[in-house]
């Protein structure tokens, strides 16, 4: 599929990805046993299932999306700058202290903790790395990362089994929903969260370019990387906060939307943002499908389909993953 | 009036002095060259004119107005600048990467437009590098990336061009086609300001040179005025020959008295 130079992909190509996410979605719709009612199974569960499936994938990948542009790093998920480990170390101390928050209270609170996450990386790596702020907050975040992943493994080791249970299935991501409460709360947040980085991908164009031309170029690099830094924490956060951590799709999603995007961020976010819709959904379609009646986690899911794809993908392309 | 002038700045990073009362002005159409050591501060002082990381005092004018009063994305559409290094970390194509350059002229999100995409194929003739418009911008080499960032550079249609050692890593033919185009630039009214170490192609293109040595200026005038052994001797801290020849109005400086 042919780009034009500063005209992004062809309509052929919207076309198409549109038409995968609809008939990936008839059949997350139709996937899996219908034990109660057919109708109130596809109204009731199936539906606001498929939605809070589309919006996850759309924020992880938007999210991948910036923090790939702004670290100047095609490494960098949401996950890169401990966006995960902070929420996940909230909704985690959530689940062990035992209160039972409504749906909207651990969808904020994962948000905050994504939020303070970063706003800590971010401080530590402006204070160690003046002259390199990329890596340092790279290292920043991955240490933020580790911390947390310990912190979760304390919570479980001084948790009873049931909480334990609890907090692991939670961290294999989960995207079951009964009723409507989780995704129309998210909808807002997603649909705000890419919109915001959408109006700031021709900044987020010149950043890729480096600080110095960006800068000649006009842009408040300081401000605009902090403004899409928390854009990228509120939609990842939110999202971990609603269906726990799901690898794999910030990732993913926008290496392989480049094949047929291009790079020039103002396509690739919403060729991302529609990539990663249709990959949640397969993926949340096959979770369910592969163990029937059982149902499998979809974080499973994604990191044993997505990892070897990925790394096929890679292979295939012959192409080196620059480091920055 | 003066595309660009400098009076008593001061600059430097933290609590780092590098530059000590510097004193320049440079007209709509001249070159002006930048030679110093290597430290001297030929990259902060083109630094110091946009802003760019550095502590200032003093008093910097863009065609007749303080710099502190021009807006950040009125200051893109006068001046641009092309750094020592750079390192873009996209995939972008050498089309979309010239296409950059209009970003002071667009307002949010938007498409580029049938004037932008002009412009960049424009400036991209002029730096020879139209035949590479589809090729991946990481696949270039030095010298071809070099070209292009001074054809994304010219898409900002600058008043004023800052250039920090465009010529490195250019092969002989580039860089004199280089310094040939910055000279039929200057011929549209582009003031440029130039940092480099090519002494020869300084002197047969420059209207002006700004000698740095250790943060101050050591010599500004015509190449004829600093280009003689006792000066250049003094700041590069060696003894130099400075031969002229006057059939390409070129200075040839080689070590020994």
């Amino acid at each position: 599929m042919r780009r034009r130079a500063g005209r992004g992909p062809s309509a052929g190509f919207w076309a198409l990805l549109a038409a995968m996410i609809a008939v990936a979605s008839f059949i997350s719709l139709l996937s899996g046993p219908m034990s109660d009612p057919p109708g109130w199974v596809v109204t009731g569960l199936r539906l606001p299932r498929l939605v809070l499936a589309l919006l996850t994938g759309a924020a992880l990948s938007v999210s991948g999306c910036v923090l790939q542009s702004i670290l100047r790093n095609d490494l960098a998920t949401p996950y890169t700058l401990g966006i995960s480990a902070g929420a996940g170390v909230v909704a985690g101390s959530v689940i062990v202290s035992g209160l039972v928050l409504p749906v909207l209270g651990m969808v904020a609170l994962g948000t905050l903790g994504a939020l303070l996450a970063v706003t800590l990386v971010y401080t530590l790596a402006s204070r160690a790395g003046r002259n390199d702020r990329g890596s340092s907050l790279i290292l920043a975040g991955v240490t933020m990362n580790l911390v947390g992943a310990s912190v979760l493994l304390l919570f479980e080791y001084f948790s009873d089994a049931s909480r334990v249970l609890e907090i692991v299935r939670w961290m294999m991501g989960d995207l079951s929903v009964i009723g409507w409460s989780k995704p129309l709360f998210l909808l807002p947040v997603v649909l705000a969260g890419v919109a915001a980085v959408e109006l700031r991908t021709g900044v987020m164009n010149q950043i890729s370019q480096g600080d110095d031309i960006a800068h000649s170029r006009g842009v408040h690099v300081y401000r605009e990387r902090n403004l899409l830094l928390a854009s990228a924490a509120v939609l990842a956060g939110s999202t971990v906060g609603a269906a726990g951590p799901i690898g794999f799709v910030g990732l993913m999603v926008p290496h392989i939307m480049r094949r047929f995007a291009g790079s020039d961020y103002r396509y690739l976010v919403p060729a991302s943002a529609l990539g990663g819709m249709l990959l949640v959904v397969l993926a949340d379609s096959m979770s369910r499908v592969v163990a029937s009646p059982a149902e499998l986690p979809i974080g499973i899911v994604m990191s044993l389909t997505g990892g070897p794809f990925f790394l096929v993908l890679l292979l295939r392309s012959g192409r080196h993953v620059e480091d920055g | 009036m003066s595309a660009l002038s400098m009076t008593g700045v001061r600059a430097g990073y933290n609590d780092l002095n590098v530059l000590r009362g510097i004193d320049i002005s440079v007209m709509p159409g001249e070159i002006c060259g930048l030679i110093g050591p290597n430290g001297a501060g030929k990259s902060t002082l083109l630094r110091s004119v946009i802003g760019l990381g550095v502590r200032m005092e003093g008093a910097i004018t863009l065609c007749g107005e303080d710099i502190a009063s021009i807006p950040r994305s009125r200051m893109a559409r006068l001046v641009s600048y092309l750094p020592q290094n750079f390192n873009p970390s996209s995939r972008l194509s050498v089309f979309e990467t010239v296409l950059l350059g209009r970003h002071p002229y667009r307002r949010g999100w938007s498409m580029d437009s049938r004037e932008d995409l002009e412009t960049a194929r424009l400036c991209m003739e002029e730096t020879d590098t139209w035949h590479l418009r589809e090729r991946s911008f990481s696949n270039l080499s030095g010298g071809e990336k070099r070209l292009v960032m001074l054809a994304s550079a010219l898409a900002q249609e600058p008043r004023l061009l800052l250039l920090d050692e465009p010529g490195s890593s250019l092969d002989f033919r580039h860089q004199l086609s280089m310094w040939k185009l910055l000279r039929k630039l200057s011929g549209n009214g582009i003031a440029v300001v130039v940092s480099t170490h090519e002494v020869a192609l300084a002197g047969r293109y420059m209207d002006s040179v700004l000698l740095l040595s250790g943060g101050r200026s050591a010599a500004f005038g015509s190449p004829k005025e600093v280009f003689t052994a006792g000066i250049l001797s003094e700041v590069f801290q060696v003894d130099l020959t400075v031969l002229h020849d006057g059939m390409t109005d070129s200075w040839v400086v080689v070590p020994g008295p």
